[in-house]
């Protein structure tokens, strides 16, 4: 027997139609979910606590620059470094010193303008990081030449930091300032490399007899974002002394 | 039993069709939704835009000031020698980098910069160097200023990362030219 039909309730377009209409909606609400793994497990397994989400706004910069100034006037007044300096240097660490704490008051007004909580205390982190550990080798060395050292490498740190957070910030008129403050750090860096290497055949990038790279007042065209790394501390067994490695405050140690 | 479903043409092609475009709407959906998540959550930070087309004239005159630099430091080193014409070339090196730099960012945005010189030091070292250093000051406060007014990112990290060295030659400079340490780093900006 043989039907003829014009309409059918379920044709097999309305079913490609209807299939296609339920694989998309499917997907939307499969994006919109959230990923669990379902793998299978025996025995307890402790429940994971999601991390706060913090963003790194502007204030946030702001207090950690806080917290690495904070930081670099308490090394450069550190007994450690005070009680090695020579004559010479010594009033010119305490000058730079002295300018780390008044960029404090600096970095307080810009907070104070974004309704932002001013940070008085140094980076826990990176004291703990390399901050301590670098006044610690300075201490065990007793080598005076450590002081200029590590003078030249925190303030590299430093301008470095406030060049790095010239990327992260949003406001552009604080960017500006950021790099004001950076600048003065640069100098400073600058001056206590020629106090190292000084005159004009210090300028560029050199290695002594030994083919031990010299300290350059000008090692790069642009400014280095790369860890800055400082030689410090007794001569141990083998020749050679410690190499403390700095770097720029990340996700982990910004002061939120 | 057989079964025959007749259509006529008209209604066989406005089904075709539709089923088409729901298919292509459906996946047009599925591909645009992640997108749209991504983007919720970004707007939300306010992410500030790596490149904006209206810095472009304040870059240009960024550029304009590294070659009239390049420039003024090719006068310098004429009669230098040494130690001192190494460092000098190295700077003038710098700022060579500098504009390339800058030209490399704008393309074909950029102009013909200027290639007069800002100054003719000349005399001593120390001489030179002050004129010298004077000059990488203005230069650096240029820059920075130029930071706090433009938009895009990237140019803004630009910026940054010459205005640190152009603080170093102007410290360096100004302690060849017989300033103390301390007089050396405090800045003028």
């Amino acid at each position: 027997m043989k039907q003829t039909s014009t309409s059918s309730p379920i044709s097999r377009r309305t079913m490609l139609r209807s299939s296609g209409a339920l694989v998309a909606t499917s997907a939307v609400l499969a994006a919109c979910s959230s990923a669990k793994p379902s793998v299978a497990r025996i025995g307890e397994s402790p429940t994971t606590v999601k991390l706060e989400d913090l963003a790194v706004t502007d204030v946030v910069l702001l207090r950690t620059a806080m917290s690495m100034e904070t930081m670099a006037a308490a090394m450069l007044t550190d007994s450690a470094v005070t009680g090695l300096a020579s004559k010479d240097a010594a009033p010119v660490i305490a000058a730079f010193a002295a300018d780390h704490i008044s960029h404090l008051e600096d970095l307080r007004v810009l907070i104070a303008a974004r309704n932002g909580s001013a940070y008085s205390e140094t980076n826990t982190k990176l004291m703990q990081a390399y901050g301590q550990p670098a006044l610690d080798l300075v201490a065990n060395g007793k080598v005076e030449a450590d002081v200029l050292a590590l003078m030249h490498a925190v303030e590299t740190l430093i301008a470095a930091t406030y060049q790095y957070f010239v990327s992260l910030t949003v406001e552009p008129a604080l960017r500006a300032d950021l790099v004001r403050l950076g600048g003065r750090s640069s100098r400073r860096s600058a001056v206590s490399a020629q106090l190292i290497n000084g005159g004009t055949g210090g300028f560029a990038p050199a290695n002594d007899k030994d083919g031990v790279p010299l300290v350059a007042t000008l090692p790069g065209a642009f400014g280095s974002l790369s860890a800055v790394q400082v030689a410090l501390g007794p001569v141990n067994d083998t020749g050679t002394r410690a190499t403390v490695l700095m770097d720029t405050p990340s996700l982990n140690s910004l002061i939120y | 039993m057989d079964t025959h479903q007749v259509e006529s043409p008209d209604m066989s092609m406005t089904t075709r069709r539709r089923l088409i475009a729901s298919l292509l709407a459906g996946g047009a959906v599925v591909a645009a939704a992640p997108l749209f998540a991504g983007h919720a959550s970004a707007a939300d930070n306010a992410a500030p835009p790596h490149r904006d087309a209206a810095d472009n004239a304040a870059l240009n005159a960024c550029l304009d000031r590294e070659s009239r630099m390049v420039a003024t430091y090719r006068k310098a080193i004429a009669g230098l020698t040494e130690n001192d014409l190494i460092a000098m070339t190295l700077i003038l090196d710098h700022h060579i980098a500098y504009a390339h730099a800058l030209k490399g960012y704008l393309a074909v945005e950029a102009i013909t910069p200027s290639s007069a010189p800002l100054a003719s030091p000349t005399g001593s070292l120390a001489g030179i160097a002050r004129q010298l250093a004077t000059l990488e000051d203005q230069t650096a406060t240029i820059h920075t200023n130029t930071i706090g007014t433009i938009k895009g990112l990237d140019a803004a990290t630009l910026l940054a990362s010459i205005v640190t060295v152009e603080a170093r030659h102007a410290a360096a400079l100004e302690l060849i030219a017989g300033a103390s340490p301390i007089a050396a780093h405090a800045t003028a900006y």
